[in-house]
């Protein structure tokens, strides 16, 4: 370290750690407004959710500051480690994961469960940015050899491992994650359209190959055809965001969550914010997650050490890519897939991910080598 | 950090590689930003433009599924044992205009159901969105229903009412009709607390599927009523109506009541009335017998209201315990009538004129004392006015105002004669005597807790009512009217009475008597208060004779459950019904409470409750009858929990009709 001459030291990005800080108050916030009156009902503890909520909360703002204030070789040293270890829990969950509405998705420990498609999303972003940085020092990037199918393998295979689950859009998220790494990372484009063009048409394949695929895209491009079935969900979502109207039905007044929609407090916690909080409170909400991407995006930016500046970028597209996922699912722009919002939808893995993305955004904060 | 960075870090500002790399990561920023807006924009759309429709079809989908009543309240006893619950049945109604076909469906719904096609045919015409077609169906004809899938047809779950312990304090239950609604007693009473909500429902869309209630506003709502906890305890109630049954039938009454006040709280632990109400089937009962009498029905009360007089006396120092009265040998004109007593007597100390229940000598000490201080004692004892249980319909009995008393009038109703009270108040009076003088009120429901109410005025001083005490004592102790009160070992103090009832004519007297009796037990510091009440007995109708040895039964029993009687004495004691004595011959020496379950088959349940009381044992009751079958734990075996009631683990008794 005593040789780090020319490196400036600046004081981590407060908006940011602000604006996390703020958005997983509020999630906590529509969590219970959500979740209160089922979990009272079913559980018999109106606080259930609230509390195991408010719990992640803690530790992950504890995972946050860890990953603040750590050496950042910490990170970057183990990104094999890293990759090991996720790859092994999409594996283990194949192995030993709870079944729940048709997919493997979770592996229970005790009274909570992990999802390890959450951890894989930095562990991915880690090895990639780790690829690309150092592969461009040899100018090597730009071969299809070296460039193009490392990265690519490694991403098949945690994607294979989650097309497994089945999850689709798992898989299909670090897929475009991919995609973007590639792009910020110098893959020669040619190769990132071939890929995107033979990822769509076997992403096509995919779909029609499966009955239960094609009919949630089905759903999606005509919910209201499908309102009792197949596109339920997402005409319960639509309802929810059309009877908030402008200024919302109030907080805790909602009616969607609790008769109609299910998964209000997980998936479609957007949905309720909008019922509840209206246009406005929506509007709200998503101005502060995109101030949230701007500062994140301002950090990746600032990076001028390509590894340090791929992290930062990397860990900004997991935080922004998840949230336009969820609210075009929610929103019926796109098929429903089981996509949570960062910071506001209730479960542990993705809330604890979520801070860790923005822990370590704010450790490249605080130093630009 | 690394060298690795360093280097990298060297070359940096010079190559334009690096502002390449920068221009790609502004070019991903802005296809987010562009993504993040638009959805921004759908958001706008979905909650602005399509907002007012899709609120709509939200609105239309809420008022959903069907709708179902909640299951009625449960009314319990004091120790937790159901007295009232519901049990689930289907009943039939139809939406008209969601039936095909009319004619057809009619047919069937007739057909199965077993109603005129007619009228079904009638309601099917209906305009309205929702006909019953018959209630609380068999599961056989709801099985048949629903293999039809007749459209327009539903089946919704409805509530029956059950009484387990059948007659047990019936009229004081009351009953409900067909549509459940409380019709009497305390299903009338806590009609809007018991009543099951009707709710909407739709069902849960999760994996669980659970149903969801709402009221008309959409919130969620619990459809099932709240219990209703009583005072009374069964087996209480049970001795009592025992007692009671025996005495109207021996003598032929045509009614009587039965009334257990435990004195510390004023808590009502029986309130019988005979003949017996069985709720479960109220509709096939005479009218008569679904009357809750203790409150609705005023009678004059005789000489149980001397007592109050004395008191009222002794506490205005009018008289004291001894001073003499001349009772005029039997028969004494006042103002132009006549004033008899059953025996004669000439000069009688107070304590002898209560003793011996002399109407002559009362009525002179009632004339000494005069009317006003003595109608407002009897205000303040709670005559005339309810008795604060709140019953629906309760009498507030009949005491007029001092000014409309002549002479005559101050003279009977000093022995209870011209005034009309009920039950109730009479017990809530005696209450005074056993509370040292201060009012305790009544109670007869322990959840919903009664409103507290401010604490009532001394009526008596605790001398004066000592002194009462102390009169009483002598009618039960000494050679009284009540001597067939006693019981050995506890002290009793009581008092009879011998009501002449209004004649049918409505002039003057009849032919008709009320007997009654009051007891307290121990008589020295009054525990229980019992009073037994039969309604125009024959041949006799003497209260310490018909009444008396109701209240010394049920005393017996209630001091028995409540480990309140002298072990040695109570089981010398003789029992004077046949049942009783019967079992007493073949059974008693084994069913005597020793170290191991004693033998209980073949004894009546009355004495089986009894031994088992002494341990402070509630057994659970199955079947019906009178005389147990079967037991568990077996003879021998070691005795279960005391602490154990009528729950698992518990005593357990089988009953069977007949004798043996």
């Amino acid at each position: 370290m005593n040789q780090r001459r020319s490196t400036q030291y600046y004081p981590m990005d407060y908006w940011l750690l602000f604006a996390a800080i703020l958005l997983a108050g509020i999630g906590l916030i529509m969590v219970f407004s959500s979740s209160g009156m089922m979990a009272e009902r079913f559980y018999h503890d109106k606080y259930l959710f609230f509390k195991k909520q408010a719990m992640f909360s803690v530790v992950g703002i504890a995972a946050m500051i860890f990953c603040a204030r750590v050496n950042r070789k910490f990170f970057y040293d183990l990104t094999y480690v890293w990759m090991f270890v996720a790859i092994m829990l999409l594996g283990l969950c194949l192995v030993i994961g709870t079944t729940a509405g048709g997919a493997r998705r979770w592996i229970h420990m005790g009274p909570f469960s992990l999802q390890p498609l959450e951890f894989a999303k930095p562990a991915l972003v880690l090895y990639l940015a780790y690829f690309f940085a150092r592969k461009q020092e040899i100018m090597q990037v730009k071969t299809f050899s070296v460039g193009f199918i490392p990265p690519f393998a490694a991403t098949g295979v945690m994607s294979l491992l989650l097309l497994m689950q089945p999850d689709f859009g798992g898989a299909m998220l670090l897929a475009i994650l991919l995609m973007f790494m590639c792009l910020a990372g110098g893959t020669r484009i040619i190769y990132l359209l071939g890929a995107a063009l033979a990822g769509g048409w076997g992403g096509w394949l995919l779909i029609a190959s499966s009955p239960y695929r094609l009919k949630r895209w089905t759903a999606f491009l005509d919910p209201f055809a499908t309102a009792q079935t197949t596109g339920y969900q997402l005409v319960q979502s639509l309802y929810a965001f059309g009877s908030g109207r402008f200024f919302g039905a109030g907080l805790g007044a909602g009616k969607q969550k609790l008769l109609f929609l299910p998964e209000a407090h997980n998936d479609f916690i957007m949905a309720v914010v909008g019922e509840e909080l209206g246009f406005l409170g929506l509007s709200l909400v998503l101005l502060l997650m995109g101030f949230l991407f701007l500062r994140a995006f301002r950090v990746a930016f600032l990076q001028e050490d390509l590894m340090d500046r791929l992290t930062a970028f990397g860990m900004t597209i997991v935080l922004a890519l998840g949230a336009c996922m969820n609210l075009a699912v929610v929103l019926g722009t796109v098929p429903p897939k089981g996509v949570p919002m960062p910071f506001i939808s209730y479960g542990g893995s993705s809330l604890i991910v979520s801070f860790i993305c923005v822990g370590i955004l704010l450790n490249l904060s605080r130093n630009r080598t | 950090m690394t060298k690795r960075v360093q280097r990298s870090r060297g070359g940096a500002p010079a190559r334009p590689k690096t502002d390449l790399g920068k221009l790609k990561l502004l070019l991903v920023g802005l296809i987010f930003a562009a993504i993040w807006v638009a959805l921004w924009g759908r958001a706008a759309y979905v909650q602005l433009y399509l907002g007012p429709e899709l609120k709509k079809g939200a609105e239309k989908q809420s008022l959903a599924t069907g709708f179902e009543l909640g299951e009625r309240g449960r009314i319990y006893d004091r120790n937790g044992s159901i007295l009232a619950t519901s049990v689930e049945s289907k009943s039939v109604y139809v939406s008209p205009i969601k039936v095909d076909n009319a004619a057809q469906t009619a047919q069937i719904l007739a057909q199965i159901l077993d109603v005129p096609k007619k009228s079904v045919e009638h309601d099917l015409a209906s305009k309205k969105g929702f006909v019953w077609i018959k209630r609380q169906i068999g599961d056989r004809e709801a099985q048949a229903l629903e293999a039809e899938k007749l459209p327009g047809v539903f089946l919704t779950n409805e509530y029956r009412r059950m009484f387990p312990n059948h007659h047990s304090a019936g009229q004081v239950l009351g009953f409900v009709g067909v549509d459940g609604l409380g019709l009497e007693g305390m299903e009338k009473r806590f009609e809007t607390r018991m009543a099951g909500r009707q709710a909407k429902y739709v069902v849960q869309r999760d994996a669980t599927g659970r149903r969801l209630y709402l009221d008309d506003q959409g919130r969620e709502m619990d459809i099932r009523g709240a219990d209703v906890k009583l005072t009374l305890d069964t087996v209480i109630q049970d001795a009592a109506e025992q007692s009671l049954a025996e005495a109207v039938t021996k003598y032929n009454g045509r009614s009587g009541m039965a009334i257990v006040v435990k004195v510390d709280t004023g808590e009502i632990l029986a309130l019988a009335h005979f003949p017996f109400l069985n709720p479960n089937a109220a509709s096939l009962s005479r009218p008569s017998a679904r009357r809750f009498r203790a409150a609705l029905d005023m009678f004059e009360p005789g000489s149980i209201m001397k007592p109050f007089v004395f008191a009222a006396a002794l506490e205005q120092k009018v008289i004291d315990q001894s001073k003499i009265f001349d009772c005029e040998n039997g028969k004494w004109v006042l103002r132009g009538k006549t004033i008899r007593d059953t025996h004669p007597y000439r000069w009688l100390s107070a304590n002898r004129i209560l003793r011996y229940s002399s109407n002559i000598g009362t009525a002179k000490i009632g004339l000494a004392l005069g009317a006003q201080p003595y109608y407002s004692a009897l205000r303040k004892l709670g005559f005339g006015e309810r008795s604060g249980l709140d019953i629906p319909s309760e009498s507030a009995g009949l005491l007029r105002q001092p000014k409309e008393w002549g002479e005559f009038d101050l003279a009977t109703i000093s022995f209870g004669q011209g005034i009309g009270v009920t039950g109730l108040q009479m017990a809530r009076a005696y209450m005074v005597l056993a509370n040292k003088g201060v009012p305790k009120p009544l109670k007869l429901v322990l959840d919903p807790a009664p409103t507290p109410q401010p604490p009532a005025n001394r009526v008596f001083s605790e001398q004066t009512v000592e002194t009462v005490l102390s009169m009483m004592r002598e009618v039960v102790e000494e050679d009284g009217t009540g001597k067939l009160a006693r019981i050995p070992g506890v002290l009793g103090a009581g008092k009879t009475g011998t009501a002449q009832k209004a004649a049918a004519t409505g002039k003057g007297y009849g032919e008709g008597n009320v007997a009654s009796f009051v007891g307290l037990y121990p008589g020295d510091k009054p525990e229980y208060l019992i009073m037994v009440i039969v309604d125009e007995p024959s041949p006799v109708a003497f209260g310490g004779i018909v009444c008396a040895p109701a209240v010394r039964d049920i005393a017996i029993k209630t001091l028995s459950y409540y480990n309140r009687l002298p072990e040695a004495k109570a089981s010398t004691q003789p029992e004077p019904s046949e049942s009783s004595m019967q079992a007493k011959a073949t059974r008693a020496p084994s069913a005597t409470a020793g170290a191991n379950v004693p033998d209980l088959t073949g004894l009546p349940v009355r004495r089986a409750l009894e031994v088992l009381g002494k341990r402070g044992i509630v057994p659970e009751i199955k079947g019906s009858g009178m005389v147990i079958s079967r037991q568990k734990p077996l003879p021998g075996e070691a005795w279960p929990e005391a602490k154990s009631t009528s729950k698992d683990g518990g005593f357990v008794l089988w009953l069977q009709e007949g004798t043996k």
